[in-house]
C-alpha cells in the first residue's frame, strides 16, 4: 500500500491520470438528462459516485504536486503556484458559466410559456441579470451541472493551510477535517448564501473531508510514510464492503425495472444514501472501501495502465481542467441535440461517443501542445524530473 | 441505486418492440383527445386505495383534496380553476362512477417547496377530511437545488402525516418539457421521490414521464408554441392529464 519511496518521486502514478480520466467519463455521461448510458456508470454499483472520485484524486494530486514544491521550493513558492491554480479553475468556471447563460437565455426565449415559467421562475434568472451575474463572480449564484468547479475552487484555496498542517504532522489535517465534517453532520452547517434558497449543491464544509483524506494519502508521497494504519484486515472488509453494496445497487436497479424483485435493505439504507450535499457516511464509506479495493487490485504498474486503449482515459485525465470544462460543455451541446432533434437509443449511443471522442481528441491535442512547445510528455517517466518539479496537470501553467 | 434513465430505456424497448408504437418525430398537427392515451406501465403503480374503492362501491360521498404548485392552480390554461387538472379529473370521475358524489378541491399555490406544503396540511387539507389527497411538487425543490435529504425528508414527513389523517395518498411529479430539463435537473428529485413513495407505500403518478411519452409520441410539441396557443395547449395537457389521473385512481381503488 506504501507506494511512496526513491521511484515515487520519478514515476508518475498512471493510476491517479486513469481514474480521474474515467471519472470525466461518467461526469460527462451522467451530465446528459435522461441518457440511458448514466445507467451503467460508477454510481451504478455504488452509494457513491464520480464526483467522489474527482474531489478525491484531486486532493490526492493536490498534495503530490504542491507538497514536493514545498519540499523544494518552500512555502511562499508552493503557495504561489496553488493560488495561480485557483484562478485558472476561477478563469474555467467563468467561461463555463457564459456557456451556460446562453443556454439559459435560449431556454427561456423558447419555453416563456406560463404552464413552465410560472412554476419554475426560470424566467427569474433574466429578470435580474445584474445580481446573476455578479452572484456568479463570487461563486454564489451556482446554476445546475455547473456545481463541481466552485467546490473544487473552494477547497483548493485553503489548500495552503492543509499543506502547511501536513508538514508540521502528516495526520494533524485529516483530524481537524473529521471534526468539521462531523460538525457538519450532526449541527447542519452549510455556508451561508445571498437570498433566494438557492444552496451549494457540494457543501464545501462536509466534503473538504474527502479532500483531505485524499491529501493525506497523496503526501505519502512527499514525505515517504504511508499516515494510515495497515492493519491485515482492512482491505479484505473493504473488499466486503465494496461487493455488498454493488449487490445491493444492482438489486435495487432490478426492482426498478421489475417490481416484484425485492430492493434488499432499501428501507433501512436508501435515506442515507442521498445526501449527496453533505457527501453522506455511507458514501464515504462505500468510497473508501473502493478506493481501498482498487489499490489492492490495481497496481501501479499494471500492465492495462499501458495498453492503448488506456492511453486515451489516461491522456485526459491528465489534462483534467480542460477536459472537464470540455466535458460540460460537451454535455450541454449533446443533451441539446437529444431534445431538440430525437431521443432515441441510436442518438444516446451516438452523442456519448462523440462526446467522449471529442474529449479525447482535444487531450490529445493538448498533450500535443505541451510537446511541441518543448515540455516532454507529462506521463512517461522522466530521467530529468528533479529539474522539473511539478510538471503534471496539476503544474501552474 | 435507481434512477431514471431505466425507464427511459423501457418506454423506448416497449416502442421498439414488435407490434409496439414506433416514435415518430414530426409532431402531428392536433392533438385528439384520444391521442393523449398513455401506456398502462406509465399510470399502473403498486399501492391500492382500498377506503376508496369501498366508497366507490358502497357510493358514499368522496372527498379528494389536490395539493400542489402553479400546474395545480392550473391558471395558465385560462378560466381559474375550471381548466386546472383537479377539475378535470373531478369531471373524469363523477363520469365514471355515477351515483357517487365525487368533489376535488384544488389547493395549488405557486412557487412551494414540498416542505412549505407540508407546512399548510393542516390548513389547506386536514379541514376537509379527504378521502383521497393527491400531493403534486418536487418542481421548486428542483428549481432551487433544495438538498434532495430535505426533500426525502419532507415528502416522507408528508406522506406519514397524511397517513395519520386517515388519508389515501398519491404523489405527482414534475411536468415535463424537453428544453428545461437541460437547465435544471429533475433526476434526483424523481428517483428520490419513487423511492421515498415505494418505502411509505404512496402511489406515484408520473406526471413527468406520461408527458415525456405524450412529447416523444409527438401528440404534444411542448417546445413550439406560439404565444396565441399556449393557454389552448395548457387546457388540452391538463384535460389529458385529469382523465389519467383518473385512470390511475380507478387502478388503485380496484
Amino acid at each position: 500500500m506504501n507506494a511512496a519511496g526513491g521511484t515515487a518521486w520519478g514515476v508518475r502514478d498512471l493510476r491517479l491520470d486513469f481514474f480521474r480520466g474515467l471519472s470525466l467519463f461518467f461526469i460527462f455521461i451522467d451530465h446528459i438528462p435522461e441518457n440511458l448510458l448514466s445507467y451503467f456508470t460508477f454510481r451504478a454499483f455504488a452509494f457513491s459516485d464520480a464526483a467522489e472520485v474527482f474531489i478525491f484524486i484531486s486532493g490526492f494530486t493536490a498534495a503530490l504536486v504542491y507538497g514536493k514544491s514545498l519540499a523544494q521550493r518552500g512555502a511562499l513558492v508552493a503557495i504561489a503556484q496553488v493560488f495561480r491554480r485557483v484562478w485558472q479553475l476561477y478563469v474555467a468556471h467563468i467561461f463555463l458559466f457564459v456557456i451556460f447563460t446562453a443556454e439559459v437565455s435560449y431556454t427561456i426565449l423558447v419555453v416563456r410559456n406560463p404552464m413552465y415559467s410560472e412554476e419554475m421562475g426560470v424566467g427569474d434568472f433574466l429578470e435580474t441579470p445584474h445580481l446573476a451575474i455578479i452572484r456568479a463572480l463570487l461563486l454564489v449564484f451556482q446554476p445546475t451541472f455547473l456545481d463541481i468547479l466552485p467546490l473544487y475552487i473552494v477547497l483548493l484555496a485553503v489548500f495552503p493551510i492543509v499543506l502547511l498542517l501536513l508538514r508540521r504532522h502528516p495526520l494533524l489535517p485529516i483530524a481537524l477535517s473529521g471534526l468539521l465534517y462531523g460538525a457538519v453532520l450532526l449541527r447542519g452547517w452549510a455556508p451561508e448564501t445571498l437570498p433566494e434558497h438557492q444552496s451549494w449543491f457540494f457543501n464545501p464544509l462536509a466534503w473538504q473531508f474527502l479532500f483531505v483524506i485524499g491529501a493525506t494519502a497523496g503526501y505519502s508521497r512527499v514525505n515517504g510514510r504511508w499516515p494510515f494504519p495497515t492493519w491485515r484486515w482492512i482491505t479484505p472488509l473493504a473488499i466486503g464492503i465494496t461487493a455488498l453494496v454493488a449487490a445491493i445497487n444492482i438489486a435495487w436497479t432490478i426492482h426498478w425495472f421489475y417490481d416484484p424483485f425485492p430492493p434488499f435493505l432499501a428501507k433501512q439504507l436508501y435515506n442515507h444514501t442521498i445526501d449527496k450535499t453533505n457527501l453522506a457516511p455511507l458514501r464515504l464509506i462505500d468510497f473508501l472501501a473502493i478506493a481501498v479495493t482498487t489499490i489492492a487490485f490495481v497496481k501501479p504498474h499494471s500492465a492495462f495502465l499501458h495498453k492503448s486503449w488506456a492511453w486515451p482515459v489516461i491522456l485526459c485525465g491528465q489534462h483534467s481542467l480542460y477536459i472537464f470544462c470540455v466535458s460540460i460543455v460537451l454535455s450541454v451541446l449533446g443533451h441539446f441535440l437529444l431534445a431538440e432533434l430525437y431521443g432515441g437509443i441510436p442518438m444516446q449511443f451516438a452523442v456519448n461517443l462523440v462526446g467522449m471522442g471529442l474529449m479525447v481528441v482535444i487531450a490529445f491535442l493538448l498533450e500535443w501542445y505541451k510537446t511541441a512547445s518543448g515540455r516532454p510528455p507529462a506521463s512517461r517517466p522522466r530521467p530529468r524530473q528533479a529539474a522539473l518539479p511539478a510538471a503534471s496537470s496539476e503544474s501552474p501553467r | 441505486m435507481t434512477r431514471y434513465p431505466a425507464l427511459i430505456a423501457l418506454i423506448v424497448l416497449a416502442a421498439l418492440a414488435p407490434g409496439g408504437r414506433v416514435f415518430s418525430q414530426e409532431a402531428a398537427p392536433q392533438p385528439a383527445p384520444a391521442a393523449c392515451a398513455a401506456p398502462h406501465d406509465l399510470i399502473a403503480d403498486s399501492p391500492r386505495f382500498p377506503a376508496l374503492a369501498r366508497r366507490f362501491h358502497a357510493k358514499q360521498p368522496v372527498t379528494i383534496v389536490v395539493i400542489g404548485g402553479a400546474s395545480t392552480a392550473g391558471t395558465a390554461a385560462g378560466e381559474g380553476e375550471a381548466n386546472a387538472y383537479p377539475h378535470r379529473l373531478e369531471e373524469a370521475l363523477r363520469r365514471r362512477h355515477p351515483g357517487v358524489p365525487i368533489s376535488v378541491i384544488n389547493k395549488g399555490i405557486p412557487r412551494q417547496s414540498a416542505e412549505d406544503m407540508v407546512a399548510r396540511f393542516a390548513r389547506d387539507v386536514f379541514p376537509y377530511d379527504p378521502n383521497l389527497v393527491i400531493w403534486e411538487t418536487g418542481t421548486v425543490d428542483a428549481v432551487r437545488s433544495i438538498e434532495v435529504g430535505d426533500f426525502a425528508a419532507a415528502i416522507q414527513s408528508g406522506a406519514s402525516l397524511l397517513h395519520q389523517h386517515k388519508a389515501e395518498v398519491m404523489l405527482v411529479d414534475m411536468q415535463y418539457n424537453p428544453q428545461t430539463s437541460s437547465i435544471i435537473d429533475f433526476e434526483p428529485y424523481i428517483d428520490t421521490m419513487r423511492q421515498i413513495a415505494g418505502l411509505e407505500e404512496v402511489y406515484v403518478f408520473r406526471r413527468y414521464d406520461i408527458m415525456h411519452y405524450w412529447s416523444d409520441q409527438g401528440s404534444f410539441d411542448l417546445v413550439n408554441v406560439p404565444k396565441g396557443k399556449q393557454a389552448g395547449l395548457a387546457e388540452e395537457i391538463y384535460r389529458c392529464l385529469g382523465e389519467r389521473m383518473a385512470d390511475a385512481i380507478d387502478y388503485a381503488a380496484r
